[in-house]
């Protein structure tokens, strides 16, 4: 729940991220006019927008990516929810206008306490101006950036044998190694990882492995990982933000790098490779942007659970609800992920990364990895 | 050498009397006594049911102080006063002190009391627990004084044991108090005294109660009716369903010889023909003897019985509670639930099981503060006495399991148990003989016939309760529409006109496109010069309306009402007035009042709106034209709502709710 009377915009310049294209206002004020245009003519008011749901994502061989397709929904203020919506879309409106007026910004966490003052439009959670702004994103073909509205930093990091050029905020470019100019934490993924912010130069490293969760890159790093097999640690904090799939996409694209995917081996984890991999459902209008579709999953795979004798918990009901909707899922409609999703809820057990500290800190590093990757042909 | 005794007379030396005392020890349960909780409460109920009995047969309006007070650690003092005919000196240690005495075990009437247990026992678990005298007042209105008489009961031989007697001078006309000091325990909530008097003040609102609690809270219930409910009337029992065993026992009490005669007089709903008929298909002679008859004769005559068309029983015998009491006393008792729906209360005719009479009857509130995410309140009453334990062993409760309330609006898991819901469900079952499970009375048997009736009642109560709910359903999609067109399309407006730099257009045609009701709002309200109805309906339709509008009231308020605007016609005989309301324009607006001078008695709800010229989908707020109402409506009104038929165009065809949709979306990923 939102604080009342929390500080209200703490905005920053928009110089330094660049990203913001002007011709962003034009789209929203045709979305005014149509509008206006329609209450003028005595009609409902309505707009249509294409379903953001997991029934409306077509596969597109051009990008090799999975976008929205073609279904399309009507908010209309025939409905109350639909009313609401159509309102805050355009308190929304005027509030990027009158952003681009003054030169601010604002995070996305920002922008829910901004609407406290929107009376009937405001939003009651974090997860409707969220989806108002991915909603504002299709039906202008603009990116959030474009409205001046960004993701807080996420703490996504990476490490490894990776020289970038970064732009910092105050406009310095500074060049940065991203194994022996960096903390233990590593390179802070920032959120805009756009060309004009981030350019890369070299990397020595032979392939990137994104990971599920901190503790693992830090094992990893221990152990030397990186430098001894010229990989690029990833930490992808759950499922990841925009910026660190833009970044690993671009890693892989400009760079050349082959991208694993290294999680946990439960149903959730499963969603996070499919997000990076094949692109995720809320953002399937941008997925040729964010989507990696050479990235290859190496675990924790069902299979690796009885090969590896892993400790392991029993599936919850959720988690078999979850596997069974991806059966449904069109992503998941390879063989081999069928057969996967189907080992994991025939054995009904699931297992974390780090469960394979059961044989020792070493063993993932020494033996797990190794084996793994050289099956994959990435070793 | 003495004859040694044989096994008959061995066993004839063991068999004795068995003490009432040592019966009531042994069937303390049954009777109602087996712990200090409902010790107090059987009492209170049994002191309380004699009270209004007495009162209802001397046709008194009962008056009724139950007074609990504590005395030492485990006893309480219960006094149970009413305004009751009295009863004469003698007779007090008879009804008080004895077991199975009473007038109304042989009586084919329905009464509270039926096996003259109750009081008694209640003075003899008080003599056994305490080794206290019960202390009885009475006056009968002949006499100066009331008479005090304090007695025990004699356990061997279940006779009254008069202590002392002594005569008052009591102000009053005439009355009884009985009080008792006993093992017992008070405690409030459900299995009370305080819940079965608030039960017993539902179905009987011409009673008034005071409860005096140990702490010295004092609840009262008011009466809700003047009205005596009649003494019903004794009749002979009906053969349906009646026994071999009962039959014998009336043909032998005969009170004509002659058995053609004797059907008709001592069984009810007999006639002449029927009489002959019988007889005919039992082949026995017209004059065959009532008294002569045995064996086989009297089994072909009870299978005549049960063959031949008799008229059906009468009710006479049975004191409904009827639809109107039924809602005063519920209102009375449940007015600070402010229950937002009382259904109409149903009264089913009575019909027969084993040759006894008997009704059902179902009352049935719904919201207000009633609890919305328990089960469902069920009041369960027999003979107007509520039945406040063994709900589960009762077929009241399982007739109301047994259906399906989810038809009717209400929770309920796979269709059947204990619904859920704000709710609360009244159960009259009245009968000359009610099927009790046992003596202690708390529930009443399974059987088919009652069965029937049960759910016949409670599906006639679930209807209303289904209309009740989907008529609200429609209010609350009205109050979306209303929050749509009021707060939101305004505001939308605004923004977007201001966006792109224009004057914010006419919403009028938008607004009637959203709501598409004809709105029809009314309000009673008192004013220095009288009561002043208004009725004030508004097109929200996109298009113009002709209506004609109707009011319906009592006969009596007729010659009282003045009209604002003159009315079209009017019908005093049936209460009716109408109004021609001449192309309403979309969003325009028409009112109609009628006045009533001061200090009459009128009440929203005495009035009701019928609309015509627009169809039930399309109106809110009154109801359409009843079917059954022959009016002759204005051409106008006809073309107009012919007109209101045809689809406008541009209609948009059902389209997929994006923000319905979209809410799947959030299920499949989490990501940021």
């Amino acid at each position: 729940m939102p604080r009342k009377g929390a500080p209200v915009s703490k905005t920053t310049k928009a110089d330094g991220i660049g990203t913001v294209r002007v011709d962003a206002l034009k789209p929203t004020l045709d979305l005014a006019r149509s509008i206006y245009e329609q209450l003028d003519a005595g009609e409902i008011p309505r707009m249509r927008l294409p379903l953001r749901t997991k029934q409306n994502i077509a596969f597109q061989m051009k990008d090799g990516v999975w976008k929205l397709g073609r279904a399309m929904g009507t908010r209309s203020a025939r409905k109350l929810d639909g009313a609401l919506m159509l309102l805050r879309t355009f308190y929304l409106v005027d509030f990027i206008n009158e952003m681009a007026r003054e030169g601010k910004t604002s995070t996305l966490r920002e922008l829910y306490y901004i609407s406290e003052g929107w009376e009937e439009g405001k939003f009651h959670s974090e997860d409707e101006s969220n989806l108002l702004i991915e909603d504002l994103e299709v039906l202008c073909e603009r990116l959030r950036e474009d409205f001046r509205v960004h993701p807080e930093e996420n703490g996504a990091s990476v490490i490894g044998d990776l020289t970038i050029k970064e732009t910092n905020r105050k406009g310095v470019v500074k060049k940065i190694n991203c194994r022996d100019d960096v903390g233990d934490g590593g390179y802070a993924i920032p959120f805009n990882v756009e060309k004009e912010k981030i350019e890369f130069i070299s990397s020595g490293a032979k392939f990137v492995i994104a990971i599920e969760c901190g503790g693992m890159v830090d094992r990893l790093a221990e152990n030397g990982f990186d430098e001894k097999h010229g990989a690029v640690l990833l930490h992808l904090k759950g499922q990841p933000a925009r910026s660190t799939r833009r970044f690993l996409k671009r890693l892989n694209e400009e760079l050349k790098l082959p991208v694993v995917v290294f999680t946990d081996g439960d149903p959730w984890s499963f969603r996070i490779f499919a997000s990076v991999a094949f692109g995720a459902i809320k953002t399937a209008h941008i997925s040729q942007y964010l989507a990696t579709p050479q990235a290859e999953f190496l675990g924790v795979t069902a299979s690796d659970i009885e090969n590896y004798e892993l400790p392991s918990d029993n599936l919850t009901d959720q988690d078999i609800r979850a596997l069974q909707a991806e059966l449904t899922d069109p992503r998941f409609k390879t063989a081999e992920w069928r057969s996967e999703i189907e080992l994991m809820l025939k054995n009904g057990k699931k297992a974390e990364q780090q469960s394979l500290a059961k044989y020792g800190l070493n063993y993932v590093t020494d033996t797990y990895l190794p084996e793994k990757l050289g099956e994959m042909g990435v070793l | 050498m003495p004859p040694s005794k044989t096994l008959a007379q061995q066993l004839a030396a063991k068999q004795r009397e068995i003490s009432v005392a040592e019966f009531f020890e042994r069937n303390r349960q049954i009777l109602g006594f087996d712990n200090p909780l409902r010790a107090l409460l059987t009492t209170v109920k049994e002191g309380v049911d004699n009270s209004l009995d007495a009162c209802e047969e001397a046709q008194q309006l009962p008056d009724i102080l139950v007074e609990v007070t504590k005395e030492g650690v485990d006893r309480l003092r219960v006094a149970v006063e009413d305004n009751g005919p009295g009863i004469l000196k003698r007779e007090i240690p008879n009804v008080f002190g004895r077991l199975l005495y009473g007038s109304r075990f042989h009586a084919n009437r329905q009464s509270r009391g039926q096996q003259g247990i109750g009081i008694s026992a209640a003075v003899l678990y008080a003599g056994l627990t305490t080794a206290r005298p019960a202390k009885v007042t009475s006056k009968v209105e002949e006499e100066e004084a009331a008479h005090v008489v304090e007695l025990l009961i004699d356990t061997q031989k279940n006779l009254p044991k008069v202590v002392s007697e002594d005569l008052l001078l009591w102000d009053r006309p005439h009355g009884t108090r009985i009080e008792l000091l006993l093992k017992a325990k008070y405690q409030r909530g459900r299995q009370s005294p305080f819940d079965y008097l608030k039960g017993t003040a539902i179905v009987n609102p011409h009673a008034r109660f005071t409860l005096v609690e140990p702490d010295g809270t004092r609840i009262t219930y008011e009466r809700a009716s003047t009205e005596v409910p009649p003494v019903p009337k004794e009749v002979a029992p009906h053969p349906y369903g009646l026994e071999l065993g009962e039959l014998a026992y009336r043909l032998k009490a005969a009170t004509r010889p002659l058995l053609l005669e004797c059907l008709q007089k001592d069984l009810a709903g007999v006639s002449p023909r029927a009489a002959r008929e019988v007889l005919s298909k039992a082949g026995l002679s017209s004059t065959t003897r009532a008294a002569d008859l045995h064996g086989e004769d009297l089994e072909k005559l009870l299978t005549a019985l049960h063959s031949v068309a008799l008229v059906a029983p009468s009710a006479e015998s049975l004191s409904a509670i009827g639809p109107m009491l039924i809602k005063r006393g519920l209102r009375n008792v449940l007015g600070d639930v402010r229950p937002e729906f009382y259904a109409p209360p149903v009264s089913r005719p009575p019909k027969v099981r084993g040759g006894f009479p008997f009704l059902v009857e179902v009352g049935l509130v719904y919201g207000g503060a009633l609890p919305a995410d328990q089960p469902v309140q069920l009041l369960r009453f027999a003979n107007r006495v509520p039945l406040l334990f063994q709900q589960g062993a009762c077929a009241i409760t399982t007739a109301v399991q047994n259906l399906d309330w989810r038809r009717y609006g209400l929770d309920q898991k796979g269709g059947q148990g204990m619904p859920g819901g704000p709710c609360l469900i009244l159960v009259h079952v009245a009968s000359t003989k009610i099927p009790f499970t046992s003596e202690a009375k708390e529930a009443v048997a399974e059987d088919p016939e009652l069965d029937k009736e049960l759910t016949l009642a409670l599906q006639a109560a679930a209807r209303h309760l289904r209309t009740h709910i989907s008529r609200r359903t429609r209010r609350e999609f009205a109050s979306e529409k209303f929050a749509i067109i009021l707060k939101i399309l305004p505001k939308l407006a605004e923004k977007t006109s201001a966006l792109v730099h224009k004057p914010v257009p006419d919403l009028t045609p938008v607004i009637t496109r959203i709501m598409d009701v004809v709105s029809v709002d009314t309000t009673v309200a008192s004013e220095a010069g009288g009561i002043r109805a208004r009725t004030e309906v508004t097109n929200y339709t996109p298009r113009a309306r002709v209506l004609e509008v109707f009011v319906e009231m009592p006969c009596e308020l007729v010659p009282k009402a003045k009209y604002a605007q003159t009315p079209e016609g009017t019908d005093a005989e049936l209460g009716r007035a109408w109004w021609t309301l001449e192309k309403l324009p979309p969003s325009g607006k028409a009112s109609i009042e009628v006045s009533f001078p001061k200090g009459t008695e009128v009440e929203a709800s005495d009035l009701s709106w019928y609309i015509a010229g627009v169809d039930e989908a399309h109106l809110l707020g009154a109801e359409p034209l009843p079917g059954d109402w022959d009016v002759r409506l204005p051409r106008a009104v006809i073309e107009a709502a012919e007109a209101g038929l045809e689809p406008l165009p541009g209609t948009e065809e059902a389209e997929v709710d994006y923000d319905a949709a979209e809410g799947s979306a959030r299920v499949e990923d989490d990501e940021s």
